[in-house]
């Protein structure tokens, strides 16, 4: 080691501890008061703090929200305390990072509120965390589940240890695909189907740096289900399959794409905000037949077809019945139309209201269709 | 421990014949690794040696989700959040009672307090910026989060570092536990943390312990073993005790370092805010995700700001005490010092009072466009920096040519060469670094690569590694030295350095991919960007360590200032620059791990696995995950036996 005597000696005597050492004897006496005046002012500051508790866990589930829909405007408003008539235990909702799922959560936070008297928390968080804080009870329902991406966890959780029960479907279907911009159809309309993919010139369009000489695939995010290895390879396309890792890189490259005007194939889903600023057109790949049904569930390999249509469902915590039977009957029936849904996620995504807004204005104009959740 | 002289230069007819020979022996070395390399290439794992990790550890995680709520220990297990949320839940009622006045008011008096007015001022305007950027409550949550984990980290860390500073077998055993803490990517353990403690706060918590908590273990343990003997011989001498010579002592003395332990630990928590506001815990973590998804720069970089202030004012009142007239305590205050906390607290109880009585409770509507500036830059750039750039063309070019000439080559050789060869090259590498002992550990953990079934994963990830490294390396040691000898400099560096290793890499993820295109240049720039501030205080902290009776007796006997640098003080630095190196490796690691988010794949999408689909792939994950370890202990061992082989200490035998 390094260090040389006088080095060791000047750090010595510069050493707060020591210096400090003397003045500790002149003011012990200050010192203890003092301390005990600190410790007393803390206390009391702490004792606030616990008497504010109810308050703030409000507030936490009030912010998340908001950082789940990324509203901008400032949160931290103090808890929105439920109609006094509270009758049943409170519940959270998971708010999984897309709007469709902000907007279904809101309605239903609304109707649980007002018409049922239940404190409802929306707990923003990703959507595999989620099936986790359902199976414990962290959470007691997740409104919108895209079948494809959790089947394992359907069969894990629904199927083998009954901690979560299906809720039932929730109304609007999804579908998972391969898109291109449109403007890459405009120039080769060949490319409207997956044989147009065939060509290795055409195929050669989409060549990236990562990609080499073949035409780049991009799936987006591994949450999805993905076929597509298996479909390039069944129906023989010269495509390299490249993943780009998540949602996020996965839309910035359709941007870049747009703006560059360079062809670009991949992986996306419908519905998706993305969707109504970038035009996109979905690849015709051959359709969905028994025998690919079979081969997706024994995972075979020999996937050769489009994607199945997802109907989008409900889950709840096994325990939500005998917690709170009122809301576990309207959750169950708790149902939208992919328009109605759409007609909401645009009030968010287009006007730029908060989901809570959407929400509130949208229950209070239809009270026919909410009356019948709660019938 | 031997008197450091500086080293005399050795005799030097010795020098240049051994030096041949050296040169004689790697040539030769070369041509046999070519020639097997030839000869053996596509030579693939046998499958005999897969251990089936996948599936063991699938099947481990499958007992889990099928016994929590049943299982008593995972029942006590799961209080333990439960308790972890009770300290976070009052920590952050501290913090609303206080209001955003009497928030500010305790940053800048605990600032005031240990490090004087210039960086009270400074942390209060961080902290006031937080509200700026108009996440004020969501970021209150993340700053309860951060101080329940980094006191906990503390807590444990600490006591760590003192065991492992103080016996030499302790730190033998604690460091492969840190290297997996600090290297495991957090999406493998992320979700099993969601199911043994819950979901938000407590698994954030302590997803952010485990990865917060080495910097704070092994600082503390440099700090004690760079205590000089002498001064330990003195107290010693003296009659201490082990526990006074400790107290007394070595601690005080450490105490810089272990401070910087304290800043590291600050910094890495608040890295990993983003990744955990994925399992709901509320926070401001979440706005950058919103942004991220919705593609709106403004958003992510309001909210990522929002982190970066708050985490530069939590880092200035911990550890201000550094930016003292060299190193030395204001002496004046230490009589008053009790005073002054009651003042302070005084100030912080009106401050909170004041914004009730005038009904100011919430942060006011001022606002900052940070956001909206950065938005503005990130356009700009991808309007003018991607094509068309006079000489090298524009990022668009870079990439292409990173790819292609870069990263394809040299990933083609490790995964084209027979994998025993690549396990006898790295045995052979640790053998010459420092014997038998480092090339059996290598050989082994190349092994338990190959066992994981992952190999051509490892080999993707090892190439990208390696040239992160060389870029960030031969980038930090020289901005580490200028900034080492130039106060300003490191003044002027400071807010980059802090913002760049507190941005969440998510914030510039996604500006860099827009950049360089998904793949596996973005992974490459941005471990760069997050390694190059460790490396660079490291190196300028083993600098200024350096004591300077060495300096001034080179100089006295008439070294120019090029000579003093290079025979001393770099000589004397050496350890502290080669953890700063060390640190650089784990952390493009670590990101280049992260980079799966971004198109990297390789061993960084398989870990993504335990996450994305847990009830599928977490054995993968894990496998992955273990695999990272594995390649960081390989990657770390040698970089620490070249640090100690060319130690001036060494040198001399």
């Amino acid at each position: 080691m390094g260090k040389q005597v006088g080095a060791g000696e000047s750090q010595i005597v510069n050493s707060p501890r020591i210096l400090g050492a003397k003045g500790e004897n002149m003011s012990t006496r200050i010192r203890t008061s003092v301390r005990f005046a600190a410790t007393a002012v803390a206390l009391a500051v702490v004792a606030v703090a616990c008497g504010d508790d109810s308050k703030s866990s409000d507030a936490t589930g009030a912010a998340g929200t908001q950082a789940a829909t990324g509203g901008t405007t400032a949160p931290a408003p103090a808890g929105t305390n439920p109609a006094a008539a509270a009758s049943g235990a409170g519940i959270k909702l998971a708010v999984n990072p897309w709007t469709g799922s902000a907007v279904n959560a809101n309605v239903a936070k609304v109707v649980l509120e007002s018409k049922l008297g239940t404190p409802t928390e929306l707990v923003a968080l990703d959507e595999n965390a989620a099936w986790v804080g359902l199976d414990a009870g962290d959470l007691d329902a997740n409104l919108e589940i895209w079948p494809s991406g959790h089947a394992a966890d359907h069969k894990t959780y629904i199927e083998e240890k009954k901690s979560v029960v299906d809720l039932g479907l929730l109304g609007p279907s999804a579908k998972i695909g391969w898109y291109v911009p449109s403007f890459v159809i405009d120039q080769h309309p060949e490319l409207k189907t997956w044989e147009g993919f065939k060509d290795t010139t055409l195929a050669k369009l989409f060549a990236t740096a990562e990609s080499g000489d073949q035409g780049q695939f991009l799936m987006g995010d591994p949450s999805y289900v993905t076929y597509d290895e298996q479909i390039i390879k069944n129906l023989n396309l010269p495509l390299k399959y490249t993943v780009a890792g998540s949602e996020a890189a996965l839309i910035t490259a359709i941007q870049q794409a747009e703006t560059d005007q360079k062809p670009l194939l991949l992986q996306f889903w419908q519905p998706h905000w993305l969707q109504s600023k970038v035009k996109l057109t979905q690849v015709e790949l051959p359709s969905v037949t028994d025998v690919c049904l079979a081969s997706a569930a024994a995972a075979d390999g020999k996937y050769a077809c489009d994607y199945p249509v997802d109907e989008l469902y409900k889950a709840a915590n096994a325990g939500l019945e005998a917690k709170n039977k009122a809301a576990f009957d309207f959750l169950s029936k708790f149902q939208l139309t992919t328009d109605q849904q759409n007609e909401i996620a645009a009030m968010v995504d287009s006007d730029g209201q908060t989901p809570d807004a959407a929400a509130k204005a949208w229950v209070d104009a239809n009270p026919d269709i909410v009356n019948a959740w709660l019938g | 421990m031997t008197q450091a002289v500086p080293a005399l230069p050795a005799p030097a007819t010795t020098a240049i014949s051994r030096r041949t020979l050296v040169r004689l022996g790697a040539g030769a070395a070369a041509i046999v690794a070519i020639v097997m390399y030839k000869i053996t290439r596509g030579q693939d794992v046998p499958t005999w040696l897969d251990l089936h990790v996948q599936r063991h550890a699938q099947g481990a995680y499958h007992w889990i989700t099928q016994n929590t709520g049943r299982n008593l220990v995972l029942d006590a297990i799961k209080s333990i959040g439960t308790g972890i949320t009770w300290c976070v839940k009052r920590a952050l009622s501290l913090l609303r009672v206080l209001h955003w006045t009497g928030v500010i008011a305790l940053v800048f008096a605990i600032g005031y307090m240990r490090a004087g007015l210039r960086t009270a001022v400074f942390a209060a305007a961080a902290i006031f910026a937080v509200g700026l950027c108009g996440y004020w409550d969501l970021t209150m949550i993340t700053l309860s989060i951060m101080t329940v984990a980094v006191a906990l980290a503390m807590l444990i860390g600490v006591p760590l570092g003192i065991w492992s500073g103080l016996s030499d077998g302790a730190e033998r055993r604690l460091r492969p536990i840190l290297d997996t803490a600090q290297v495991m990517p957090a999406y493998v353990y992320l979700i099993p943390c969601v199911a043994f403690f819950g979901i938000g706060i407590p698994a954030a918590v302590v997803a952010t312990l485990i990865y917060s908590v080495p910097p704070a273990v092994r600082l503390t343990s440099l700090g004690l073993r760079q205590v000089p003997v002498v001064s330990t011989e003195v107290g010693r001498s003296f009659g201490s005790t082990g526990p006074q010579l400790l107290g007394k002592v070595q601690l005080p003395l450490a105490r810089r370092t272990v401070l910087l332990g304290l800043n590291q630990v600050i910094m890495m928590a608040f890295g990993i805010v983003v990744i955990a506001s994925q399992i709901g815990t509320g926070d401001v973590g979440g706005v950058v995700l919103a942004g991220l998804q919705k593609l709106d720069a403004k958003l992510a970089f309001s909210g990522g700001f929002s982190i970066v202030f708050a985490a530069i004012a939590l880092d200035r009142i911990t550890t201000g005490e550094r930016a003292l007239r060299h190193g030395r305590p204001v002496t004046v205050w230490i009589v008053d010092r009790r005073r002054m906390w009651a003042a302070g607290l005084g100030v912080v109880v009106v401050a909170a009072l004041g914004a009730k009585v005038l009904s100011v409770q919430d942060f006011p509507s001022w606002r900052v466009g940070l956001g909206s500036w950065a938005k503005s830059a990130i356009d700009w750039l991808n309007k003018h920096a991607r094509h068309g750039v006079p000489l090298i063309g524009g990022t668009d070019s870079i990439n292409t040519f990173f790819v292609r000439d870069v990263l394809n080559p040299i990933r083609g050789v490790l995964q084209s060469a027979a994998w025993w060869l690549v396990v006898v090259f790295f045995a052979v590498i640790g053998w010459i670094s420092k014997g038998w002992r480092l090339a059996l550990l290598c050989a082994l953990a190349l092994i338990g690569i190959a066992a994981m079934n992952n190999w051509d994963l490892a080999m993707d990830t090892l190439s990208q590694v390696l040239v992160a490294v060389v870029i960030s390396v031969s980038l930090a040691i020289p901005i580490g030295i200028w900034s080492g000898r130039s106060r300003w400099l490191e003044t002027a560096l400071r807010p980059f350095l802090d913002t760049a290793q507190v941005l969440p890499q998510f914030v510039y993820l996604v500006p860099v991919v827009f950049l360089f295109n998904v793949g596996r240049t973005p992974g490459v720039i941005a471990a760069v960007i997050y390694a190059l501030p460790p490396g660079i205080r490291l190196v300028s902290l083993g600098l200024k360590e350096v004591p300077y009776a060495p300096r001034e007796a080179a100089i006295s006997f008439g070294a120019t200032p090029r000579q003093e640098l290079l025979k001393v003080q770099l000589p004397l630095a050496f350890k502290a620059i080669m953890l700063g190196i060390n640190q650089v490796i784990l952390m493009v690691l670590a990101t280049v791990i992260i980079a799966g988010l971004i198109g990297g794949g390789a061993l960084g999408l398989e870990a993504l696995g335990g996450f994305t689909k847990p009830n599928l792939k977490m054995g993968d994950g894990v496998a992955a995950g273990v695999s990272i370890v594995l390649l960081a202990m390989i990657l770390d061992r040698l970089t620490q036996a070249w640090g100690n082989r060319s130690a001036p200490e060494n040198r001399k035998s």
